[in-house]
């Protein structure tokens, strides 16, 4: 029942054989899915491959849905689940500067692994990139600690902050979602079909 | 060159790469409780490092003695599995479809010089986003979205955001 | 051009994924939304409340706590007034209306230590037994009496006359011998000192749900 790791149905052993199988699989996907290329990640804001909205949207609707009806069925406990807190002036930040990051360099640090596994020295290049930011951001955390830290709402989810059911909730999503797969179909420029 | 047969083996159909990441997702929270993330390897990676250098710039430094604890190395940490297992999962299908090898991926318009400068660039200003806004898309947007979290769905509306506003210059690189 | 477009995207296969989705989206917000629940069903409840095995006397208490059993907690169920006027030793204070706070879960919900409710009567004691069992939780007991029923069998314990068994005499005299040692008299008007004990500070043996780690 539930996460079965915190309850404790399965030991914390388990955790690190667990971490690499989903590991394991999650690399597969991502570059069987052709997410190891960076032109293709690329071409979501260019409109010439849409692979980035149809992976990204799909995996958080299936995800979604699955998760309610397990919770419908009794088989998982959703108020155990990690929800990632919300800091609301730092996501807003944050997300800016991840976009001119990704839109520059073409990947994100869970795809970028995949193309260093494949050996794209252009992802080793980022790879090294995302570590100086890292460096950066930490040796000049006096200046940045006020936005980090600023203006937490807990972790809190769509539920309570719309207070709308969840259910509503996953529908427009999913309304959305369709939309934006059709819309994706009809816009896709007729750009040199290359494979890349 | 065209996408033709005898070429390298094609990619997944998006939608069923999409499915199939949706229910590891699944699997994910109910084995474990928690979603993917992957910018956090790299921040574990930073701070051992450091800590090898110079252990008391860890401790006086704010930011690092959040995750420098006296008894655990930073590195033993569930996300630095994980990234094992990426990397062994992604080298398993690139090689089973015959895409491995060492090259810098660019535009034909551009020089390979100009693509490392601007994947340089692009990891600075992603790795500085990502401790700012404590995730990354697989981590914060991917994980966050698939239990409704409002942090969640604000970072990835920023990030995609953003990124399409600023599209346009660099449009040269991709195009 | 664009009518090929639409053709492939409006193809068999499309239109069927996307309509199974939506229906999966759509049956989610139809189900109809039940009170989920977690706790004990009616009739494992009614089970417990017939069964008197929950029940627990003042003399087999008295024993407990004259030979210091380690492995009880007392919870007047009382309010406070009543609880500071007289109480049993080592016991500690948790109004009824007050039980579900955050902070009295440490001493009831573990299964290290037996608890023991009382009041002035069965009743309250019992109210609270009920609450606890829907919660969920374990090693719950209640003084059959309560603190009347203390005062009638180990303060003030009767008599026997001379036609009863010898079990009652041996009653008798273990009560009385409890009652001395409760630092009280047969005679109420008696103020003797009560002894002032210490009052066993319980550490929260709570068995805690591990709350998952996340992160980026």
């Amino acid at each position: 029942m539930g996460p079965l790791i915190p309850n404790g149905i399965l030991s914390q052993e388990w955790n690190i054989i667990i971490a690499v199988l989903i590991g394991l699989a999650f690399g597969f996907i991502l570059e069987a899915s052709g997410f190891s290329s960076s032109r293709k990640l690329a071409g979501v804001f260019y409109g010439y491959d849409f692979a980035v909205l149809k992976v990204f949207f799909t995996a958080a609707l299936v995800s979604v849905i699955g998760l309610y009806y397990m919770d419908y069925l009794g088989w998982i406990n959703m108020s155990m689940l990690y929800v990632h807190p919300t800091y609301l002036w730092a996501a807003i930040v944050g997300g800016a500067i991840m976009g001119i990051g990704f839109v520059a360099g073409g990947f994100c640090p869970g795809t970028s692994i995949c193309a260093v596994a494949i050996g794209k020295l252009d992802a080793w290049v980022y790879v090294l990139g995302i570590m100086i930011g890292v460096l950066v951001f930490s040796e000049a955390f006096g200046t940045f600690e006020s936005i980090y830290n600023d203006t937490n709402l807990g972790n809190i989810t769509l539920v309570d902050s719309l207070g709308l059911p969840a259910s509503w909730i996953i529908l427009a999503v999913t309304v959305i979602a369709l939309i934006a797969f059709f819309i994706s179909d009809v816009v896709r420029k007729r750009v040199k079909k290359v494979f890349y | 060159m065209k996408a033709n047969k005898k070429n390298r083996h094609v990619y997944w159909n998006p939608y069923f790469g999409g499915f199939l990441l949706g229910l590891l997702i699944i699997f994910t929270f109910y084995m474990t409780g928690r979603g993917l993330g992957a910018s956090g390897v790299m921040k574990s990676g930073v701070v051992t490092m450091v800590d090898q250098v110079s252990h008391e710039h860890t401790l006086n430094n704010a930011y690092y003695k959040k995750f420098v604890s006296g008894d655990k190395s930073p590195m033993n940490n569930w996300l630095v599995f994980e990234t094992l297992g990426v990397l062994a999962g992604a080298f398993l299908s690139g090689s089973l479809a015959g895409r491995i090898g060492f090259r810098v991926q660019h535009s034909p318009k551009i020089t390979v010089k100009r693509r490392l400068v601007f994947a340089l660039l692009g990891g600075i200003l992603f790795g500085f986003g990502a401790q700012i806004a404590r995730g990354c898309t697989s981590g914060a947007a991917l994980s966050g979205m698939a239990v409704l979290s409002t942090g969640g769905f604000i970072t990835m509306l920023s990030i995609f955001g953003t990124a399409f506003l600023f599209a346009y210059f660099f449009r040269k690189n991709w195009i | 051009m664009i009518n090929r477009k639409l053709a492939k995207i409006l193809s068999k296969r499309y239109i069927i994924l996307a309509s199974l989705l939506l229906i999966a989206a759509l049956g989610l917000v139809l189900l109809p939304s039940y009170q989920k629940n977690e706790n004990i069903t009616a009739e494992n409840l009614l089970a417990k409340v017939i069964n008197p095995e929950r029940y627990i006397t003042s003399d087999v208490l008295a024993d407990n706590i004259i030979t210091n059993d380690p492995s009880i907690i007392l919870v007047d169920v009382r309010e406070v007034d009543e609880y500071t006027a007289y109480t049993l030793p080592n016991a500690i204070n948790i109004p009824l209306s007050d039980i579900l706070n955050e902070d009295y879960q440490g001493y009831l919900d573990q299964d290290r230590y037996n608890i023991i409710l009382f009041s002035n009567e069965n009743f309250k004691a019992d109210q609270a037994w009920l609450l606890l069992n829907r919660l969920g939780y374990s090693n719950l007991h209640v003084l059959n009496g309560g603190i009347n029923g203390w005062y009638h069998t180990i303060l003030n314990p009767p008599k026997p006359t001379e036609d009863m068994a010898n079990e009652a005499f041996e009653l008798y005299n273990f009560r009385r011998a409890a009652g001395l040692y409760f630092g009280v008299g047969i005679k109420a008007k008696e103020k003797k000192v009560v002894k002032k004990v210490v009052k066993k500070v319980v550490p929260k043996p709570k068995k805690k749900k591990r709350k998952p780690e996340g992160g980026c």
